[in-house]
């Protein structure tokens, strides 16, 4: 929990009440709130990579919150959104949840339902973002690799014998075996098992190590 | 005489009749009529004369032609044998020369020492300036006259010695010697030849010397060219006749008498156009073996003026013969039209002063012979004229009589039957025959009395016919009328009027019976005796009133009316009617009125009958209707209400939304606050500031109930002078929140001062919130940016005007006719009752809704409602 500081619930609303309502709701379990009256307003001060979550209105004008939310995912943020909706917006709710929102809640709420929410999203903005600099490490490993290696590399978690493989590139099983061990020292895998977790991970087949 | 007095009447007669068929023949009828006799016998004449003298060219020009042709061949057939004759003659000088000179002295002796040896062919000894001595002298003088040789040839036929006179050589054809047939030893020969291709004439006998020895011959060899015929024809101009030798075969001229007229070596057909030509054989000359004519040219036009001066003599003659026949006809005709004209004066004179019939063409100097013929026709035709209108006057007085009967009797629309005295029908009339349904053979002959009337009546038409005999014999009216009822054929019996006539007629009495159906006249009666009855039966009251209000006749159903009013028929209206009466008589047209008598009401209709001087009361219970139209009104304040609860829950939904706003903050506020209080965190002032905010939210969804109320609660339909820019912004804020959400702004240009209406406000601020909802609704479809409504608010002269335009797609043309129509909508969710109930509610207001399309896109509604009229001064006082 050492990282909970750097992280930041931002409301997006048009109405002032119910921004300052709900910073003060959300300030009052310790965490750091900050609010926008309009899309534009966030799209202004924000920047990918923030940690945090996103609290954000359905229906506002200018910008709505499903605009909002498509334009963070043309953007490749992967900051989780919560979406508040008014009485009877549950067809646009959905519609926001098909779009990948975490959640979504209906005014008016009860308070811990909004905190939950607001804590769930918070700890899957942290796996995510766990798994995103792992998939950034195995990236840069894989990068070493020679193109003979990867191929290697790829028969091998393929679950191919050696010899199979030398069959298959013409070499002798000694070059394959040699190819083999610089394929374990560079990815800094231990064992076969954990040289697969790797590539399924950069392959993004797998959501956590 | 009896030539000219034949065509006279035959022409006359021609023209007569077809004097109208053609325009042509017109023409010369008229120009004939116009022409006097004697003019016409000299035209007649100058007719006869000129036919005598084309006849006669014909006939005596042929004979003529012919005597003279035949007169001409025998002429010319002489003068061609006298040329020949004397071409012949010529010849036999020649012959007679040459006898001479053989047998002269001078010969002999020349040839007594000569002896010729035999040989070839011996180079003859030629003269040629001077004649050998062997010739006699005159030979120089006379014979010679043309080129000729003289030969003196052996017996063999060498030629020994030429004299030749004139220049021409001997031909070469006799160089070779002279031929057999001259070297007769006994006696001349004559031969006419052709040498060197020219017609020569030989002529030779036999010389001797002294001795009588036999030399040879002399041959004088003459040339027959245009010398030769022109001393053969002397005294013969070639112009007149000319003469030439030609060839049989070949048709050739050889020698002409003139060569520069007929040139030699022409072919003879060439001069046929020229010339007359005459061919004859020549005479048989010893040893002649060619075959040769003589042939004779006469010139055409030597010919032409000879028949010409026949011709003319004939046509003098026939001058003479025509002029001989003018005169003649010209005195004849001259003589009986002068005697015609005579007869013509003294017939017109008898015709005048007998029938005093004037001929209306007479005139003097006419063609006389036309004017009889005319004058006779139209005598004729005067006198059958006159005949004739007499015959045709009688006729028609006959006939006007009779048509005049006849009419009377057709006509009439009563029926007439005439009886004889034994009351026999004798005739009758068609509407008799119609109204008895009988036919005319039928009803002839039958007793009236048994045929046309019912039993009962017979007596009683007895009776009748007897008092009209009475009344003529006592000199009255001779008629008598009654009423009787008539039977038909078929037995339908119907009442009739009767008059019955009698008539004296040569001793004979008739009756004329004049018969009147009055059965219309009896339905009549009893129409207009039921008619009466119209007005008592009638279920609505009816009154008849005059103009001082007494009622004058009330039916049935107008009793409880007269109850009501405290009156009956006889007495007086109350006073508020009486003065309905009134106006009614002083204006044109009926008055309605409507009054309340207990639970009904009435409609009163005060019709006005000037001509009677009454007012016809017509009421009529409305009570019904009036209901009706009650609930019809109902019926619609429900229909209104209904919509209207159907706009309010959309509207109140949006509501509902705005007032989770502040709920919602509420509960966040209160929640943060008591988690702070719990967790003993809070900084007081910060708290404070909470509470302070729950509290401001609580006043702001109180607000929102309130507006929420104005719009749910129900108010009845009650017209209420009331500041129409109040109900738009009513409206507004009705729909500010949605519009809010929608990023849309609502732009209100309101009037300044406000417009004062006088309406429904509930109703109007329906339609208000209609239209700015529809327009919403079509702001949904265009990008936020593009957004925008404005409701302007006009006052313009007495009406007030609401504009709400926006900037949505607009209408679609094909959609603006149906805008207005019922259940018309293009919203999944609409009734398409707004604007229809919308429009209901305008036209009850007395104003109007309208629609249109804005070119750049948009709709805009406009509201027409009357302005209060007593708002001004009202709200004066207030202000």
């Amino acid at each position: 929990m050492n990282s909970e500081p750097t992280r930041t619930v931002f409301v997006v609303d048009d109405d002032q009440a119910m921004r300052s309502s709900l910073k003060w709701l959300i300030e009052s379990i310790g965490m750091q709130v900050k609010t926008y009256g309009s899309a534009d307003e966030f799209l202004n001060s924000y920047f990918p990579g923030r940690a945090g979550c996103l609290l954000l209105d359905v229906r506002m004008p200018g910008m709505s919150g499903l605009e909002l939310q498509a334009h963070l995912a043309r953007d490749d943020s992967r900051l989780p959104i919560i979406i508040i909706t008014g009485h009877g917006d549950v067809s646009m709710a959905v519609k926001a949840m098909k779009s990948g929102a975490v959640d979504f809640i209906e005014k008016p709420f009860h308070d811990e339902d909004l905190l939950t929410s607001i804590r769930n999203a918070l700890e899957f903005d942290e796996k995510q973002r766990v798994l995103q600099s792992q998939r950034a490490e195995i990236a840069l490993r894989l990068a070493t690799l020679t193109p003979r290696e990867h191929e290697v590399m790829d028969m091998v978690t393929d679950g191919r014998a050696n010899k199979e493989i030398a069959t298959v590139l013409g070499v002798s099983a000694k070059t394959v075996e040699a190819h083999r061990a610089r394929v374990m020292d560079k990815m800094r895998a231990r064992s076969l098992a954990q040289l697969v977790r790797m590539v399924l991970v950069a392959g993004g087949n797998l959501q956590s190590p | 005489m009896l030539f000219h007095a034949e065509p006279g009447p035959a022409s006359l007669t021609d023209t007569n009749v077809t004097v109208n068929s053609t325009p042509a023949k017109h023409v010369f009828y008229r120009f004939f009529r116009r022409v006097p006799m004697p003019v016409i016998s000299i035209l007649v004449g100058l007719a006869v004369g000129l036919a005598v003298w084309g006849v006669l060219d014909r006939i005596q020009g042929q004979a003529i032609k012919k005597i003279a042709d035949k007169e001409l061949q025998t002429q010319l057939d002489r003068q061609a044998r006298e040329s020949l004759i004397r071409f012949d003659q010529y010849l036999k000088n020649y012959v007679t020369t040459v006898r001479l000179l053989a047998n002269h002295r001078s010969l002999a002796e020349y040839l007594e020492p000569r002896f010729w040896l035999p040989q070839k062919a011996p180079k003859p000894i030629v003269y040629r300036e001077s004649p050998p001595s062997w010739l006699n002298d005159f030979i120089k003088r006379n014979a010679l006259s043309v080129h000729s040789h003289i030969l003196l040839v052996d017996t063999r036929g060498h030629i020994r010695e030429v004299y030749q006179s004139g220049n021409m050589e001997l031909p070469q054809a006799l160089n070779q010697g002279v031929g057999e047939k001259l070297m007769d030893a006994g006696k001349v020969r004559t031969v006419v030849t052709r040498l060197d291709g020219w017609p020569y004439l030989l002529v030779s006998d036999v010389a001797e010397d002294m001795d009588g020895y036999r030399m040879g011959n002399l041959v004088m060899v003459v040339p027959i060219n245009d010398t030769f015929l022109a001393a053969s024809q002397r005294g013969l101009s070639s112009v007149h006749a000319a003469v030439a030798l030609v060839d049989v075969d070949e048709q050739q001229i050889l020698a002409s008498i003139d060569p520069e007229l007929l040139s030699p070596g022409t072919r003879l057909s060439e001069w046929r156009d020229l010339y007359l030509i005459t061919t004859r054989p020549l005479p048989e000359y010893g040893g002649t073996d060619w075959n040769l004519l003589f042939a004779t040219f006469i010139p055409h036009h030597s010919v032409k003026k000879m028949s010409s001066r026949v011709r003319n003599f004939e046509r003098q003659q026939r001058v003479r013969a025509a002029f001989a026949y003018i005169l003649v006809f010209t005195l004849v005709i001259y003589l009986v039209s002068a005697r015609l004209n005579k007869v013509l004066k003294r017939m017109v004179g008898f015709s005048r002063r007998a029938l005093g019939i004037e001929h209306p063409g007479f005139k003097r100097g006419a063609n006389q012979l036309v004017l009889l013929d005319e004058w006779s026709q139209h005598f004729a035709q005067l006198v059958l004229k006159a005949r004739e209108e007499m015959s045709r006057k009688h006729a028609i007085e006959m006939r006007a009589s009779e048509a005049l009967k006849a009419a009377i009797m057709e006509a009439s629309l009563d029926s007439i039957v005439t009886l004889n005295r034994k009351g026999e029908i004798i005739d009758l009339n068609p509407t008799a025959e119609r109204t008895l349904a009988l036919t005319r053979d039928q009803a002839i002959g039958g007793s009236f009395s048994k045929l046309f009337l019912a039993a009962d009546g017979r007596r009683h038409f007895l009776g009748l016919l007897k008092d009209s005999r009475r009344a003529r014999r006592e000199g009255r009216i001779s008629q008598a009328r009654g009423q009787l009822t008539a039977r038909r054929a078929d037995g339908s019996e119907f009442p009739v009027e009767l008059s019955i006539v009698p008539i004296q007629l040569n001793d004979r009495s008739f009756y004329t019976i004049y018969m009147h159906d009055i059965t219309n006249r009896k339905e009549a009666e009893q129409e207009i005796k039921s008619l009466a009855r119209f007005a008592g039966e009638s279920p609505n009251p009816i009154l008849r009133v005059n103009p001082s209000g007494l009622v004058v006749y009330a039916n049935t159903a107008g009793a409880p009316l007269l109850a009501a009013w405290g009156t009956q028929e006889g007495d007086l209206l109350p006073a508020e009617q009486t003065e309905e009466v009134g106006k009614a008589l002083e204006g044109e047209h009926s008055i309605e009125r409507e009054t309340t008598i207990g639970n009904q009401i009435y409609s009163l209709l005060f019709t006005p009958i000037r001509e009677l001087g009454y007012v016809n009361i017509y009421g009529r219970d409305i009570t019904a209707v009036r209901h009706a139209e009650q609930e019809a009104r109902r019926h619609q304040a429900d229909l209104v209400h209904v919509c209207r609860l159907s706009t309010m829950g959309e509207v109140a939904t949006g509501m509902a939304h705005e007032l989770n706003q502040p709920l919602a903050a509420i509960v966040n506020f209160a929640n943060g606050c008591s988690r702070r209080l719990q967790s003993n965190l809070g900084q007081r002032q910060a708290l404070v500031d909470a509470m302070g905010q729950i509290a401001t939210q609580a006043q702001r969804a109180g607000e929102i109930i309130r507006r929420l109320r104005a719009l749910v609660g129900k108010q009845p339909p009650i017209r209420s002078e009331v500041d129409l820019n109040h109900l738009v912004r009513e409206v507004h804020s009705f729909v500010e929140f949605d519009a809010g959400k929608m990023d849309c702004t609502i732009e209100l240009d309101l009037e300044p001062g406000g417009i004062s209406v006088d309406v429904d406000l509930v109703q109007i601020e329906q339609v208000l919130l209609n239209l700015v909802r529809n327009a919403l609704d079509a702001l949904q479809e265009v990008p936020p940016t593009a957004r925008h409504l404005v409701v302007r608010t006009r006052s313009v002269g007495d009406a007030a005007e609401v504009v709400v335009q926006d900037s949505g797609p607009g209408i679609e043309p094909e959609r603006m006719q149906s805008l207005f129509e019922p259940f018309f909508t293009t919203k999944v969710s609409g009734m398409g009752m707004g604007l229809p109930i919308s429009q209901t509610i305008l036209q009850d207001h007395g104003g109007s809704i309208r629609a249109e399309s804005v070119p750049h896109g948009g709709a805009v509604f406009l509201i027409r409602l009357p302005v209060a009229p007593t708002v001004q001064p009202s709200l004066a006082a207030v202000g």
